[in-house]
């Protein structure tokens, strides 16, 4: 697979204030990636750096083999979608859509039947039709997303960069957006580079994604690895499914507030130690089961439970006061009740923790 | 902890960093804006204070540089009387307009709840400004003299029975044109700041049982001060450059500094001119200093 | 607090002010309808009659008293006000375009455009008159009158031009760019259009300050007569109803300049305002 864009050591600091610390990145050709980062994480500052509408202050930034960084944004070829979509208020649906085509520097199509030709065709795969002659005012925030989408994809861009796309929209719509984007995307062949802050969203979107933290990418991976090894303890946190534990490893177990946790995982190096579980590779039992050799055990008291579709999320609070999260899912049992404040043994297998040294 | 995905596997010759540079737009963009006011603006003030120090001679001048100019203007009755006269006039005018004007500012920002009704009256103060500032001048002539609407009107209701002639041509029609003329820019700015003070603070204090001297002296009246700054510098620049109000209903009794320019240069006496034209300058530049120093208007605004 | 009395008061204060602005120009107007050429600019009106409308216009018999020389100067006053309009607001919208951008320096920049509008006119028309007879260049309306209304108009049109522009969304511009398309054509085609209204409001602010101007004029245009330069000459003599009826022409002129800006404004926006109706609806 050849990589369309690649980041070499890219800083970028406003008023000495480093929003970007050093971004290595290559990005496979033909591929949706997700940007993973919380805000102020500069997942912003990178899409706009690689757009053009900054300048990095050091670092290469290679297109398609070619260096353009302090190339003018237009003589980049890398299409952009605003989170507020950015439409031209002044055009209609088709004038925005054939604006790129017919002004732009480098061949632009003069031929209005051409222009019509491919105008049709981009709005008939976005799922526009009909709407041609509105203007921007008068259509809703999902077929503006479709125009912002079509305006940029008739231009032909080898990549384009998506700023929270869905954003702007409300839930159901950003669900049902979610696959159109991931549709299109394919039958266009181009890469998208698809900046969030939703870790479902991302999941759910990228053949590969990118976690972005301080400035930094901190991991890049497929969905998969990244949802099961998390790099470290941090990515772990803001994948929001893991209970991680601070303290160290000593002899064969994990010095943890709540007590040694013995080891058994993968052992990953990373800046800070710390003993991650996934919620949902918790089993809650009562106090006065067995524990198999292979099991790590903990008690906590219950506190409440949290449905959410086709799973339960149950929290306890340990020891020391800190809250543990536990996944059910519904399929594998019916949802158990449990007795408000009452202990619970929370028992995991050792190798399905992740351990950070 | 930079897990970092960089694939440097794929060798990518390094081309050279673009020396192509964007160019810098925005000197481009600004420097014919700021040509044009170096060149026609600061030039010519500088010119200015340049001629002042030239030798005057009855018909030209020479550049060669001289205090006497300076030395007569500061000695001579008539320009003193018109630097005298000029700051006279100013404060007076000063004051009139924000008597006249902080009532109707007053009514306009804090009283009239309904936004159409203030935004009208402000509208209403505005529409003169589209009737030339030498015809509104001149109206005041029709109105102020011997035979003019105010004498006539007075008579007919008995109030006098000889026209009152101090009227016009006088330091007081000058007074009073300008005092109609400019108050409408003391009105717009407090008007504006009297409009940004929230209600429930007025309302609590009367809740407390405060009356409406008390509201307005330690409420209404130090939120208004950055209006009125900003108002007294917009009238004072104005009055200090005055010379055609005076030039029309004085019947020229008023000499303030901008006659004295106007007539020096009609005679030629350009280094003459060219010291008032510095006198009044240094003059509005401590006006207005002195004015920012009361209220920080960066902070207010 | 006796609030309502307080408020009635202020109320009538200010109905006796708009009669205080507006009085003059009443008796003005109503004089200008006084009979001629024996009525003079007093009351009682002797006759009513437009005769000073026609003296305006040349169409009275001669009389004792000169008519107003204002076809030359109505022309020289027009065509003075079109000039400064035109270059003033290409000078405001382009440096307002360039403080968009944060560079060093632009404190100074911007006071240095803002003087020209804050200096009264006598200091720079003298400046102006004074650097003309040094440099034995000769004074015209059109040369450094012109270049001074530039100075006093220019600052106006800029300071317009930066509140729409800050109000204006840059990522339109940066979708332009994104799309292959170079920035100059990306303002003609996107920016401009989206700030046109600004720039018809900095035109109308150019015009009017223009069109009556006359300290800056009176240094600065040597012996070409503009028209307020025609009213000021009467200042020194005595008056005549023609000057009158000349005022309310010149208002009527600059309401009907007002309802051809309204017009033309109303026509920008007609359109998105329609939309964002059926939007609502």
């Amino acid at each position: 697979m050849s990589s369309v864009l690649q980041l070499k050591n890219v800083h970028k600091a406003f008023a000495g204030v480093p929003a970007l610390a050093g971004i290595d990145a290559s990005l496979a050709n033909d591929t949706y990636v997700s940007l993973l980062g919380p805000s102020g994480s500069g997942k912003t500052t990178l899409l706009r750096v690689i757009a053009g509408f900054e300048q990095p202050d050091s670092g290469e930034i290679l297109f398609s083999g070619r260096r353009i960084d302090g190339v003018p944004p237009h003589e980049r070829g890398i299409g952009f979608v605003f989170q507020n979509f950015a439409l031209f208020p002044h055009l209609s649906v088709a004038e925005n859509i054939a604006f790129g085509l017919t002004n732009r520097a480098v061949d632009p199509v003069t031929d209005a039947k051409v222009v019509a030709g491919r105008v049709r065709d981009i709005i008939g795969l976005v799922g526009l039709s009909g709407l041609e002659d509105r203007a921007t005012t008068q259509i809703s925030g999902g077929q503006k997303q479709r125009v912002a989408l079509a305006r940029t994809l008739v231009t032909e861009p080898s990549m384009v960069l998506l700023d929270e796309p869905l954003g702007a929209l409300d839930a159901n719509l950003r669900m049902r957006m979610r696959g159109e984007l991931r549709t299109i995307r394919e039958r266009c062949g181009v890469t998208f580079l698809h900046v969030t802050g939703s870790e479902t969203e991302a999941l759910a979107m990228g053949d590969t994604v990118l976690v972005l933290d301080a400035g930094r990418i901190a991991q890049s991976t497929d969905a998969d690895t990244l949802y099961s090894r998390p790099a470290s303890a941090d990515v772990a946190r803001f994948l929001n499914c893991y209970n991680i534990f601070p303290g160290a490893v000593s002899g064969d177990a994990f010095a943890s507030p709540v007590g040694a946790l013995a080891l058994g995982g993968v052992k990953q190096t990373s800046g800070n130690p710390a003993y991650a579980i996934r919620y949902d590779r918790v089993a809650i039992r009562p106090t006065d089961a067995a524990t198999a050799d292979d099991e790590v055990r903990i008690e906590a008291s219950f506190v409440a439970s949290e449905y959410s579709g086709a799973a339960i999320n149950s929290f306890f609070t340990l020891d020391d006061g800190r809250v543990f999260e536990v996944e059910t899912h519904l399929s594998h049992a019916a949802p158990a009740t449990y007795e408000e404040k009452g202990r619970y043994a929370l028992v995991w297998k050792r190798e399905d923790a992740l351990v950070f040294v | 902890m930079t897990m970092a995905a960089t694939s440097h596997d794929t060798p990518v010759e390094t081309a050279e960093r673009p020396t192509r540079k964007q160019p810098d737009r925005t000197f481009w963009l600004l420097a014919p804006g700021a040509l044009w006011m170096l060149l026609f603006l600061v030039a010519p003030i500088l010119m200015m204070v340049y001629v002042s120090f030239w030798t005057q001679t009855t018909f030209k001048i020479e550049p060669t540089l001289t205090l006497k100019s300076w030395i007569t203007f500061f000695t001579s009755d008539t320009y003193l009387g018109a630097l005298w006269t000029t700051v006279r006039i100013w404060l007076i005018v000063l004051v009139s307009t924000l008597l006249v004007g902080y009532p109707a500012a007053l009514f306009v920002g804090l009283f009239v709840k309904n936004k159409t009704l203030s935004t009208a009256l402000l509208v209403l103060c505005v529409i003169p400004f589209w009737t030339s500032f030498l015809i509104r001048v001149l109206a005041w002539r029709p109105m102020l003299g011997k035979e003019g609407a105010i004498n006539m009107i007075l008579m007919k209701i008995g109030v006098i029975t000889q026209p009152i002639e101090v009227l016009l041509f006088s330091e007081l029609s000058v007074i009073i044109g300008m005092t109609q003329i400019y108050c409408v820019f003391m009105v717009g700015p407090i008007a504006f700041m009297l409009g940004r003070i929230d209600p429930s603070v007025i309302e609590a204090a009367q809740d407390l049982g405060a009356g409406f001297w008390r509201i307005f002296r330690t409420i209404i009246l130090p939120l208004s001060m950055p209006g009125v700054v900003v108002g007294a510098i917009f009238v004072s620049v104005m009055v200090l450059g005055e010379f055609a109000t005076s030039a029309a209903l004085s019947g020229r009794k008023v000499n303030l500094l901008g006659n004295i320019i106007v007539t020096q240069v009609g005679s030629l006496k350009w280094a003459f001119a060219a010291v008032a034209g510095v006198v009044l300058t240094i003059l509005m530049g401590a006006v207005v200093a002195a004015l920012l120093r009361v209220v920080d208007l960066r902070k207010e605004l | 607090m006796n609030a309502s009395g307080i408020k009635f008061g202020l109320g009538v204060y200010t109905a006796l002010f708009i009669v205080f602005l507006y009085g003059p120009l009443v008796v003005l107007a109503i004089l200008s309808f006084q009979t001629g050429p024996e009525g003079g600019p007093q009351f009682p009106i002797i006759e009513w009659s437009t005769y000073w409308y026609k003296h305006l216009f040349g169409l009275t018999p001669p009389s004792r008293i000169a008519p107003l020389p204002i076809d030359q100067a109505l022309f020289r006053s027009l065509a003075l006000a079109v000039m400064t309009m035109i270059v003033s607001t290409v000078l405001g919208v382009t440096a307002a375009q360039a403080f968009r951008k944060k560079f060093r320096g632009s404190g100074v920049i911007f006071y240095l455009i803002v003087l020209g509008m804050m200096v009264p006119g006598v200091l720079v028309g003298l400046g102006m008159a004074l650097v003309a007879n040094t440099l034995g260049i000769d004074r015209h309306w059109w040369g450094t009158a012109f270049v001074l209304h530039v100075v006093y108009t220019f600052p106006f049109a800029f300071l317009v031009m930066l509140a729409i522009f800050n109000r204006f969304d840059p990522s339109v511009e940066e979708a332009a760019w994104s799309l292959g398309v170079p920035p100059a054509r990306t303002f003609r085609k996107i920016t401009f259009p989206l700030i046109f209204p600004g720039v018809l409001s900095a035109m109308l602010f150019a015009f009017t300050l223009s069109y009556d101007e006359f300290s800056r004029t009176l240094f600065a245009s040597g012996r070409d007569l503009t028209l307020p330069l025609a009213i000021y000459g009467t200042f020194s003599v005595e008056v005549h109803p023609n000057v009158f009826a000349f005022g309310v022409l010149t208002t009527l002129f600059s309401f009907a300049l007002l309802g051809t800006y309204a017009v033309l404004m109303g026509l920008s926006v007609r359109r998105a305002k329609r939309m964002a109706i059926q939007e609502e609806a």
